[in-house]
């Protein structure tokens, strides 16, 4: 099943996004995208282009941590594509920074205007760009109050909730790492 | 000077809902119009707000059952179908084969009560009064059916990890095929009565057209979106269950406008009685339920499972934590996204037409608000 996503793969491979091929059967998507704030527009572009409607935006809260020097909130937005011609289903993530504040995509597709609007009702996330960022399904007296932010007691770590790393590896890491006495 | 002031007095601000019944629930449109022309439809949503996510976030994943009905309550069972799937995958639970023939069969059954309700509905919207004593007597036989085995007529809670809490019996098997039987001969009925009716046709034929390009940028599915000429149904595009063992087709329009929209649910029923009868004639023995450990732990990691329900494509996603609570659900679901489309849609449209296009969206409030 993975070649019907081959050819976009190589596509967003030159945004210098980070793909990842994923067992579909294990997990319900094809490839894995990891994305920086500077590239979800341009990811979003290329995926409109190849055909690929937006399934959802979500966002999910793990523990904050420092990578590389840059201090993220812990919050994580997701962005799943599919298409309607062939299976090819997509998930982008990307880690938001602490000033809780990631590049729009409702330009490109509008249909991301009431999940935008979602993400922020429910986890504070400010989507830059967005034409109207008021409360959706919450009402505009809780519009500081953010429900599916976790309490700190409750907060795991983004590795306890992610796959286990051997099989996000490539397959040939994995040979070497078996063949390893 | 004159004409001006005319116009500028024709502009206003109408609220449609969220009382109103072409709203088909507790929706607010907010029209922005000029005499009877809207500008700009702005839907307000929220109102039917019970924040679901959070609820099957904050207890163990069984827990989460009754709540799946309570989204769309019109086409439950789907709903049920894909939230046992997902666990189902994430656990590693087996399902027996009869199990997901009986899933099948009464998924199919809940979609046709689904759509009968959507006919009459519309109809209703657009002041045909007689329809929907047809929909909803036809539906009856249906949610009678089903009441029979689930033991609810709306918010069904009948499938379980690993199966479905009863198996089927003859009687079921008896009143289904009559009802499969009885439908058939009413097809005649609504044909004459509705299909070929002179007025709906006038009220549905070249409204609210859906381009392909509109329908990707705001991820139209289900019905709505094969109206457009999409054969796009995760039933055969994503095949889960044991939709794959049954020979159906995915019916499409050409136009995208309100009339196809309609074609496409009306032929739809016929295939989804197609299917539940292969489901009967092969329908195999056995257990209807598999032995699921009591703790279902969810493995560290995130899962997709998506179904098509009656208005389009529902996924679940979900993210594990090795825990048997969820870390995190998400609930996509096809309405809110088939919606969104309405203030593209809406511009520059007469009111009626804004009415026939939002029945002809089959929406569930609740679905959409979660």
């Amino acid at each position: 099943m993975i070649e019907t996503c081959e050819d976009f793969k190589n596509n967003v491979l030159n945004l210098g996004v980070d793909v990842t091929e994923t067992d579909f059967n294990q997990r319900g998507y094809h490839l894995e995208v990891a994305l920086t704030l500077n590239t979800v527009r341009e990811f979003a572009q290329k995926a409109y282009e190849q055909g690929f409607y937006l399934v959802f935006v979500t966002g999910f809260h793990v523990l904050p941590e420092e990578k590389e020097g840059v201090k993220f909130s812990g919050l994580e937005v997701v962005y799943q594509f599919a298409r309607y011609d062939r299976l090819c289903r997509v998930k982008a993530r990307v880690s938001v920074s602490e000033d809780m504040t990631v590049p729009s995509i409702c330009h490109i597709y509008q249909g991301a205007n009431w999940h935008e609007r979602e993400t922020h009702d429910f986890y504070g996330i400010m989507f830059s760009g967005h034409p109207n960022l008021e409360p959706l399904l919450l009402c505009k007296e809780d519009r500081n109050y953010h429900p599916l932010l976790k309490e700190e007691e409750k907060l795991k770590s983004f590795e306890t909730v992610s796959w286990p790393a051997k099989t996000l590896e490539s397959s040939d890491a994995e040979t070497t790492a078996l063949s390893d006495p | 000077m004159r004409e001006s002031t005319i116009k500028e007095h024709n502009r206003f601000f109408l609220n449609m809902g969220p009382q109103h019944p072409s709203t088909h629930g507790v929706l607010l449109v907010v029209l922005e119009m000029n005499g009877e022309y809207v500008l700009d439809p702005q839907p307000v949503l929220g109102f039917v707000h019970r924040m679901h996510e959070k609820i099957g976030e904050s207890r163990p994943c069984q827990g989460f059952m009754p709540n799946t009905a309570r989204m769309d309550y019109v086409c439950a069972l789907p709903y049920n179908h894909g939230y046992v799937s997902l666990i189902e995958k994430k656990a590693g639970i087996e399902v027996p084969k009869r199990a997901e023939y009986i899933r099948v069969i009464t998924s199919e059954l809940n979609r046709v009560a689904s759509h009968l309700l959507w006919l009459g509905a519309y109809l209703l919207d657009l002041g045909a009064f007689t329809p929907i004593l047809y929909g909803f007597d036809d539906r009856e036989h249906i949610l009678d059916i089903l009441e029979d085995i689930t033991g609810s007529r709306l918010t069904y809670c009948y499938y379980r990890f690993g199966g479905v809490c009863r198996d089927i019996d003859d009687k079921f098997v008896e009143a289904t095929r009559a009802f499969i039987k009885r439908l058939r001969k009413r097809y005649v009925i609504y044909e004459k009565l509705v299909t070929k009716n002179i007025i709906f046709i006038k009220r549905a034929e070249n409204i609210g057209i859906i381009s392909p390009d509109m329908a990707i940028r705001y991820g139209i599915t289900g019905p709505n979106l094969r109206g457009s000429g999409i054969a796009y149904d995760i039933r055969k595009n994503e095949p889960y269950s044991v939709y794959p063992e049954f020979d159906f087709e995915v019916p499409v329009g050409e136009r995208g406008d309100c009339l196809d929209r309609y074609m496409v649910r009306v032929r739809e029923m016929e295939q989804s009685l197609r299917i539940i009868e292969q489901a009967l004639d092969n329908l195999p023995d056995g257990p209807v339920r598999s032995k699921v450990p009591k703790k279902i732990k969810l493995t560290p990691g995130d899962c997709n499972f998506a179904v098509e329900a009656a208005r389009g494509e529902l996924s679940y996603y979900l993210i594990g934590d090795g825990t048997g609570v969820p870390y995190r659900l998400k609930i996509r679901v096809p309405s809110y996204s088939n919606l969104s489309c309405l203030q593209e849609l809406g511009r520059g449209i007469l009111l009626p037409d804004l009415v026939s296009i939002m029945g002809s969206f089959d929406l569930v409030i609740p679905e959409i608000d979660r």
